[in-house]
């Protein structure tokens, strides 16, 4: 046995654990909750010099699952975690993987698939890759997440095998718990363990060309198929040898089947994950009792492990499974339609089967429940009758006394009127905008309620309140996933006082497009009112510009009648901030944790440099050659509101308009909340987030803080949030001087712009 | 080895802690450190985890614990339902939400409040056990430190199993490392806190009933709720409070000084603004004008008191005014 210490850590920093003590190369990952905390904690230890893991932070999940595969194809070790949308959004990439057969590890952090959009744990994701030609495997606790982290990569990287491997643990329930756990105290052990990994090809060996990922049709892509099934079996038939060559080297002795107390249980339940230790403790108040029940659970869900299913419950007279998600329409969870097809081929099998679905979208599952299901499971056990084949347990019917109820007062077309009026100038070209003050437009009813649960002195809803005084009329809005939508939509409150739609941050743009045109062709059939008019508005955070920029660009190219609105606040914050490609260059955020051993943001390992600072959207819109195209700041309310008017003329009249603002975020940036309207003050006068307009490809800077003797450096800027003080030091000077210089270069790049109507 | 014998078990051998929060207040922290010290320190088993939400500050929030016997496993995941220990970081939670849902009678209570354990109780509606009061704001802002240490503090002495010296190593191994100029102040803070308890035990009496855990179910059921999970009562946000989010500070309005602008209203994330059409008695003309603040929906920010002009907002403690008196009901 090799040395073993105890460490207090959760699920996702052992798989992180896990990565670093394997020495992996390259991590190529998006954040999403619950899975974010794997990338955090490598980001840590990357900036205490603990490892070196390459972390890359994809354009969204689908680029971080390219970034794994090129990283896998050129012969390295890599890692990526994900959860629920992120996984399936990366679904597409996962046979490509395997049918190319290059090996990896990808730690799910299991968590219900939206929509409405759920962030906590069950199964309904995991259950999308079964059919990917990935081998599954099943971590219950933080042990076993790094411990199948080791022996899966071994797996999968066996000669006979060669296929990527997922680790799936439950999101929270494990992925968020801290337990007591071993790991190996000297990597050389581990590295003995795995070997040296030497894939027989590669992407990167140049002196003997390969063609990887041919065009195949009939008749050979079946046998293809027919040998990524036979690595299957060959995973099958290794992993025992695996597991047991482990075990004598850490004590932990894993089986392919999880079961407790089934020597001589009657009456069964089979769960997948955290809930197994539930459900023992359920076993063993009936034990007490003379009952003779029993749990079953699997390590491994590819290759499916036939053979001891079969086994196990060969003398079991009832069995519930208990599946976390439903295969809609069949009326089953997918581990019931598994364990009773596999069954199926025992025919000396007679277990009486049923199935319940339980614990959707984070829904605890107590002793309680566990003691429950036992208990019924017994009664069919012993009556040798299935009471009810399927159910689900833990909903509940609702109050039937409750009455709807009404908070905003009848809407009409003049309800929101703001007494702006916007013209064009018909020599000029130019669009005019008047009314605009502060003071009156505290009149106009507020399209969104007070209540919402926005942190203490948040910038998004003061970018919301200006954004929408400019908008008159009927607006309906499209909210990118994001703060802005989980804080004013938990079901069953709604801070709406207009329509909202929310849909997932890779594709708002595009779905508020279908939007415009169904609506527009149906006035044109007559089917809806040719008067009415609606304005379209679709709300995004920064992240939602990173993963949702390809359908942002498409609808820019389509040139719909609708607005996008960006509020930045330079990071991924509902996750808990991580890099966007908008924070600031060489700032700190959870994933790029300033240490000894790592600067910051956009430190990439890479030949000869950095990647690009922050990230300019307006300009990469302005190359799609929309109408207008705006920047906005609260600092300047005035600026903000005309804007927004004109943005609004825009989307009726001519096509699409897009405005973005920076948009404080206290918590994140460890800034004061009461400071937050001069912080962003800060960010125009320095020039970091200038104020402008393009109208039909004309530039205007419409607020000149050397005009108006107030531009300041951006180190003015930059002290006023933690994230980016360390920047200010003496030791960070040059870095500094770098990022005034493209500061200025942008700035003096803008001015000739505004000077030079051609550009 | 474990160094002490766990005293109270329940029936599957774990003394259990819950805390009660919001977010911002660092409870999942000193979750983390209380586990941590149980398990790392005093050769406990245990495990730790809370009640997540997305990253917000000022929603509620529950951390727990768990520590059982160095021997045996920890098969429970779910919440901590009936916690030999309650810490309450936040008095105002005591008024939202049951929060002590599953506390016994026989239960302690370790709360951070100005007032005596005999007050506690009441608002509490305790049915019975020992209350440990600790006024943790203001120790923490003597010592410059975040609460949670000064709460930690309070709760090491309420648990007396857990070694004080113990505990104090596991606020180094997670402050020490990258606030190592706060380490010090946070073991004073955590200092303060373990010796500035008041504490009484109440007999359960039947003045408060016990009031037995149960998860929360809704109006909206799946025989009544529209379908899609579509929302039809718009506006509804407004049954929100958001004042546990403020942490002892308010904005205060000063009518005679306002000029009626409207840059408080441009800044307010909480909409919290009353703004109404008046004749203006100067002008002859309607005009609009500042009515004051509805409190339900501050959060405290001060955004506020930082845009006016002319000081007719100013920040203050909010322990010093009666909030009911002074909102303005939107």
């Amino acid at each position: 046995m090799r040395e073993q210490e105890a460490v207090f850590k959760n699920g996702n920093e052992m798989a992180a654990i896990a990565a670093a003590h394997m020495d992996f190369h390259v991590m190529g990952y998006f954040p999403i909750t619950p899975s974010t905390g794997v990338s955090e904690e490598l980001s840590s230890s990357k900036a205490e010099g603990l490892h070196n893991i390459v972390l890359i932070p994809g354009d969204g999940e689908h680029g971080a699952a390219g970034i794994c595969y090129g990283a896998a194809l050129a012969g390295g070790r890599v890692i990526n975690a994900t959860s629920a949308n992120g996984l399936l959004y990366a679904l597409e990439q996962l046979p490509v993987q395997s049918g190319t057969r290059t090996p990896m590890v990808l730690n799910v952090i299991t968590r219900t698939v939206s929509g409405p959009l759920d962030i906590k744990g069950d199964h309904s994701d995991i259950m999308y890759t079964l059919n990917t030609g990935w081998i599954i495997l099943m971590a219950k606790d933080p042990q076993r997440i790094y411990d199948f982290n080791i022996v899966g990569t071994k797996i999968a990287e066996h000669e006979d095998v060669m296929l990527p491997v997922i680790v799936g643990s439950d999101g929270f329930f494990t992925s968020h718990q801290k337990r007591r756990n071993y790991v190996f105290k000297n990597r050389e052990n581990i590295k003995e363990f795995l070997g040296e990994y030497k894939p027989k090809y590669t992407a990167v060996d140049p002196e003997n060309p390969i063609t990887i990922g041919p065009y195949m049709n009939e008749p050979d892509l079946i046998n293809n198929k027919v040998q990524l099934s036979n690595a299957m079996d060959k995973a099958y038939e290794v992993l025992p040898k695996i597991l047991e060559e482990y075990g004598r080297l850490t004590g932990r002795y894993y089986n392919i089947l999880e079961t407790y107390k089934m020597e001589d249980a009657e009456a069964c339940l089979f769960v997948l994950n955290s809930s197994f230790d539930t459900a023992v403790e359920a076993v063993d108040i009936l034990r007490k009792e003379g009952k003779k029940v029993g749990i079953v659970s699997t390590n491994i869900l590819r290759p499916w492990p036939k053979k001891e299913i079969i086994e196990i419950f060969r003398n079991v007279k009832a069995l519930c499974i208990a599946d976390r998600q439903e295969s809609y329409g069949a009326k089953a969870g997918n581990m019931s339609i598994e364990i009773k097809a596999t069954l199926k081929d025992d025919p000396e099998n007679k277990t009486l089967i049923f199935n319940r679905i339980y614990g959707l979208g984070g829904k605890e599952f107590y002793v309680d429940d566990a003691l429950e299901l036992l208990k019924e499971t017994l009664k069919v056990s012993e009556s040798g009758k299935i009471i009810k084949e399927f159910d689900y347990i833990g909903a509940y019917e609702g109050n039937k006394h409750y009455e709807e109820k009404k908070y905003v007062k009848d809407v009409v077309s003049d309800f929101f009127d703001n007494k702006i009026t916007v013209e064009k100038n018909k020599e000029t070209g130019e669009l005019i905008v008047k009314g605009v003050n502060t003071r009156n437009l505290t009149e106009m009813p507020k399209r969104i309620a007070p209540g919402h649960q926005a942190c203490p002195g948040c910038g998004i809803f003061p970018n919301l309140n200006l954004l929408t005084k400019g908008l008159k009329g009927y607006v309906v809005f499209l909210f990118q996933t994001g703060c802005a939508m989980v804080v004013t939509t938990g079901y069953p409150y709604t801070a709406f006082r207009s329509t909202y739609i929310h849909n997932l941050f890779q594709n708002g743009a595009a779905t508020l497009s279908g939007v415009v045109e169904m609506f527009e062709e149906r006035k044109r059939r007559g089917e809806i009112d040719k008067n009415l008019e609606i304005n379209f508005v679709m709300v995004s955070g920064d992240g939602g510009m990173d993963i949702g920029m390809g359908p942002v660009i498409g609808t820019a190219l389509r040139n719909h009648n609708m607005i996008i609105f960006e509020y930045d606040n330079g990071g991924y914050m509902n996750t808990g901030y991580q890099l966007s490609y908008t924070t600031p260059h060489l700032a700190e955020s959870k994933t790029s944790i300033v240490g000894p051993s790592f600067a910051g943001k956009s430190t990439f390992q890479k030949k000869g440099g950095v990647s690009t600072f922050h990230k300019d959207t307006p300009m990469i819109m302005a190359g799609t050659h929309i109408p207008y195209i705006a920047t906005v700041a609260e600092s300047h309310t005035v600026d903000f509101v005309k804007k927004a008017a004109k943005a609004q003329y825009v989307a009726n009249n001519e096509g699409l308009a897009y405005v973005k603002a920076i948009s404080a975020c206290p918590l994140n940036w460890k800034s004061p909340p009461e400071e937050q309207r001069s912080v962003i003050g800060r960010a125009v006068e320095s020039c970091y987030f200038p104020l402008y307009e393009v109208y039909h490809g004309i530039t205007k800077i419409t607020y000149d803080p050397e005009k108006s003797q107030k531009k300041m450096p951006v180190s003015k800027f930059y002290d006023r949030m933690g994230v980016t003080k360390h920047l200010l030091t003496e030791e960070n000077k040059e870095e500094l001087e770098s990022i005034q210089k493209e500061i200025d270069r942008r700035w003096n790049r803008l001015k000739a712009r505004d000077e030079h109507p051609l550009l | 080895m474990q160094k002490s014998s766990i005293p109270k078990k329940n029936q599957f051998g774990f003394y259990e802690i819950r805390l009660e929060s919001i977010g911002g207040l660092g409870a999942n922290v000193a979750g983390k450190i209380i586990a941590e010290a149980g398990v790392v320190g005093m050769g406990f088993n245990g495990s730790n985890f809370a009640s997540y939400g997305s990253e917000k500050k000022g929603t509620p929030v529950s951390s727990f614990i768990r520590y059982c016997d160095e021997d045996q496993p920890i098969r429970i995941n779910s919440p901590v339902t009936e916690p030999h220990l309650l810490g309450v970081f936040h008095e105002n939670l005591a008024a939202r939400i049951p929060i002590t849902a599953g506390v016994k009678p026989d239960a302690t209570v370790v709360i951070n409040t100005d007032k005596d354990p005999q007050k506690a109780r009441e608002y509490l509606r305790l049915a019975g056990g020992k209350i440990f009061t600790v006024d943790a704001i203001k120790i923490a802002y003597e010592e410059k430190v975040r609460m949670n240490v000064v709460m930690i503090g309070a709760i090491t002495r309420a648990m007396e199993f857990v070694d004080k010296e113990v505990m104090k190593e596991a606020i180094s191994e997670t402050f020490g490392k990258k606030y190592q100029k706060q380490l010090e102040a946070n073991l004073r803070g955590f200092e303060a806190g373990y010796s500035q308890v008041e504490v009484m035990e109440f007999d359960e009496d039947g003045r408060f009933p016990v009031i037995s855990f149960k998860e929360v179910q809704g109006d909206w059921g799946y025989e009544n709720a529209p379908i899609g999970g579509v929302i039809v009562e718009a506006g509804s946000s407004i049954l929100k409070n958001n004042q546990t989010s403020r942490q002892g500070k308010i904005p205060l309005f000063h009518l005679d000084r306002c000029i009626h602008c409207g840059m408080c209203e441009t800044t307010c994330p909480d909409y919290c603004f009353s703004f109404v059409e008046k004749e203006d008695s100067k002008t002859g003309k309607n005009q609009m004008f500042n009515e004051g603040l509805d409190y339900q929906f501050c959060k405290g920010c001060l955004r506020c008191v930082d845009v006016c002009p002319v000081e007719a907002l100013t920040e203050e403690l909010e322990a010093e005014h009666e909030i009911d008196k002074i909102t303005i009901k939107l």
